[in-house]
């Protein structure tokens, strides 16, 4: 049913490739309105509720009020910041701790992923931390670094480092070893190894590691903007909650939501844009 | 016939139930506040377990009034204490509740603290600097109110929002110049290079009063009133004796947060006890005919919220009038 509405739109575009395009269009079309049609049951079965009166206002405003309460904070802003500075502080934190992790995870990832020694020194380090929920750290970052900005960007840092190291671990050490003696027989130094056969070959992994690590700090920011934050997209949602503004509420929770897709996404890009011979594009 | 008969079960049934239901609940919950007032009496004491004996009393200590606000929303408590700024919020959002009594009027138990080191002599001299209050709470509100009479803009301060345990281990560290908050915490600030600044108790002669009102659940009210009414009583028998035995209740209160004898005294001092006849004076609650003061100081509070953007807008004054219930005071003095 659905390739009869792609043939439809073929003839309008006489093309070259012939029968590749007809195929492709329906697909994109069809997954494209199912996710559509997603959004819109959600949407339709939100606005039923509210406007039937069978939710509390209180718990679940009208998609209007959000809609009203999302134009308020991108003009008038949120309690002295605007949406966007509200997202930019957030996405601050975000990306610096993001960044720190990158470079101290790929690294020290690379060091463990090739030395046998430096992996049995680290390893229990990292297999104890691991596993600890970044909450629990921290009460203890605060006490150390304060409720400034250093608290917030370790906790973030720390929710991140683990993915990031593990997986470049992984990917390192699972490089075919043809490459690396092929690498040797040629005379590669060992600055020569990293650069040109380690870090090339491990690098769609590194990076699918990368993705994850950043979708874990991602999680982790709403907690770390609840002590003593200002401004900041958790921080919003936070402060909103305790005046009982849930359509703010719902409306940070939204954006958030999106800011997290978008950055996904740029992930993938980059990801395309520096490797693209690899698979995790798709 | 058989239609009859089971239209009579059916009837027999609700009726038993109701009964069952409107005669004794298996467990109250009761929400307190983190602070210095005579529900740590009432509680150390067993007051309300005396009231309704073979029901099960769960105490839960809630930090602060937006803490409260959210317990109250997800309804998990059945009592709770609101400070005014918080009631004015919970009133103006909807919460089913009733404000029922007067927990305690807030003086030096509550204080704004500031850094001696920092040299702070008036509120200008805040500007630039890093100042923390629980939002939402009544001493956030008061720093906001003391910050507009003086004509500081709250933009150039940089207020940050903390729980009171939070503020005290931020001050201790030294990140904070001044915090407007409550005992026992507050203490851990002053002996730590602090000094009191303002008292609460300073703004309520200004004209902004901040009490503590204690709120019971609408659905509760309305299933176990006379549970309601028993609560009340053993509330107000753990203000008179907080009012009558001064050296006992400062045992209680330094056993209860673990203190030195002379803080907790300091503390209770710090703190009015207004006993349940006097609450239905208009000073306070007023009576079920003639609603009192707190009335008034909601809705000043709503409309300081609606100001600062905290609020939408501020509902019309029959809302807060209703919100007032002296009644089940009225019925546990006995007028």
């Amino acid at each position: 049913m659905s390739g009869d509405g792609g043939q439809i739109a073929v003839p309008m575009t006489p093309s070259v490739s012939g029968n590749l395009r007809p195929l492709r269009m329906p697909k994109i079309s069809r997954s494209f309105l199912l996710s559509s049609l997603s959004i819109a049951i959600l949407l339709g079965a939100w606005m039923l509720v509210t406007e039937m009166g069978w939710a509390n206002e209180l718990f679940l405003p009208k998609p209007q009020a959000v809609w009203a309460a999302f134009v308020k904070t991108l003009t008038k802003g949120y309690q002295g910041s605007t949406l966007l500075e509200h997202v930019g502080a957030s996405l601050y934190r975000v990306l610096v701790s993001f960044a720190l992790a990158c470079l101290v995870g790929i690294p020290l990832g690379v060091l463990m992923g090739v030395s046998r020694d430096a992996r049995a020194l680290l390893n229990p380090l990292i297999e104890f931390y691991r596993p600890l929920p970044p909450l629990g750290l921290y009460t203890l970052l605060v006490m150390w670094l304060g409720i400034g900005e250093a608290s917030k960007l370790s906790l973030l840092f720390l929710a991140g480092l683990p993915g990031i190291v593990i997986s470049t671990i992984q990917a390192v050490s699972s490089i075919d070893p043809v490459y690396v003696r092929a690498a040797r027989t040629l005379g590669a130094t060992r600055r020569a190894l990293i650069f040109e056969i380690y870090l090339p070959a491990a690098g769609p992994q590194i990076l699918s590691g990368m993705r994850l690590s950043l979708g874990f700090i991602y999680t982790v920011l709403v907690a770390a903007e609840i002590v003593a934050a200002s401004a900041g997209i958790g921080w919003m949602i936070w402060d909103a909650a305790k005046f009982l503004l849930s359509d703010i509420v719902i409306m940070g929770l939204i954006v958030l939501g999106l800011t997290g897709v978008a950055l996904d996404f740029t992930m993938r890009l980059i990801g395309r844009l520096l490797m693209p011979w690899t698979q995790l594009s798709r | 016939m058989l239609k009859w008969i089971a239209s009579l079960a059916a009837v027999t049934i609700a009726l038993t139930t109701l009964a069952y239901g409107a005669d004794k609940p298996d467990k109250i919950t009761i929400g307190y506040l983190n602070l210095v007032n005579a529900q740590l009496v009432t509680k150390h004491l067993g007051l309300i377990a005396k009231e309704m004996p073979g029901v099960d009393i769960k105490y839960v200590k809630i930090g602060g009034g937006g803490d409260m606000l959210r317990a109250i929303a997800g309804n998990d408590v059945d009592f709770g204490g609101l400070g005014n700024p918080p009631a004015a919020i919970g009133v103006t959002r909807g919460l089913p509740i009733k404000g029922i009594m007067v927990i305690n009027m807030l003086d030096t138990v509550e204080a704004m603290v500031v850094r001696t080191s920092a040299n702070i002599k008036s509120l200008r001299d805040l500007k630039g600097k890093t100042v923390a209050a629980p939002f939402g709470s009544t001493t956030h509100y008061l720093l906001l109110q003391a910050l507009k009479d003086d004509g500081v803009d709250p933009a150039s301060i940089k207020i940050l929002d903390l729980a009171p345990s939070d503020i005290a281990a931020a001050w201790l560290r030294g990140d904070l110049d001044a915090a407007w908050f409550w005992e026992p915490n507050l203490d851990k600030a002053v002996k730590n290079d602090g000094h009191i600044f303002m008292t609460s108790g300073m703004m309520g002669k200004r004209g902004y009063p901040t009490w503590d009102i204690g709120v019971v659940m609408n659905a509760f009210a309305a299933k176990y009133p006379d549970y309601v009414e028993k609560f009340v009583k053993a509330e107000c028998d753990g203000i008179d004796f907080w009012l009558n035995n001064p050296a006992k209740t400062a045992e209680i209160i330094a056993e209860e947060l673990t203190l030195p004898l002379a803080d907790a005294t300091r503390m209770m001092n710090g703190t009015a006890m207004v006993p349940c006849d006097r609450q239905l004076t208009a000073q306070y609650l007023g009576t079920s005919s003639a609603k009192g003061q707190f009335v008034d100081t909601l809705v000043a509070t709503a409309d300081f919220l609606v100001g600062q953007d905290r609020l939408p807008k501020l509902l019309p004054r029959d809302n807060f009038d209703a919100f007032v219930t002296p009644s089940y005071i009225e019925k546990a003095v006995g007028k």
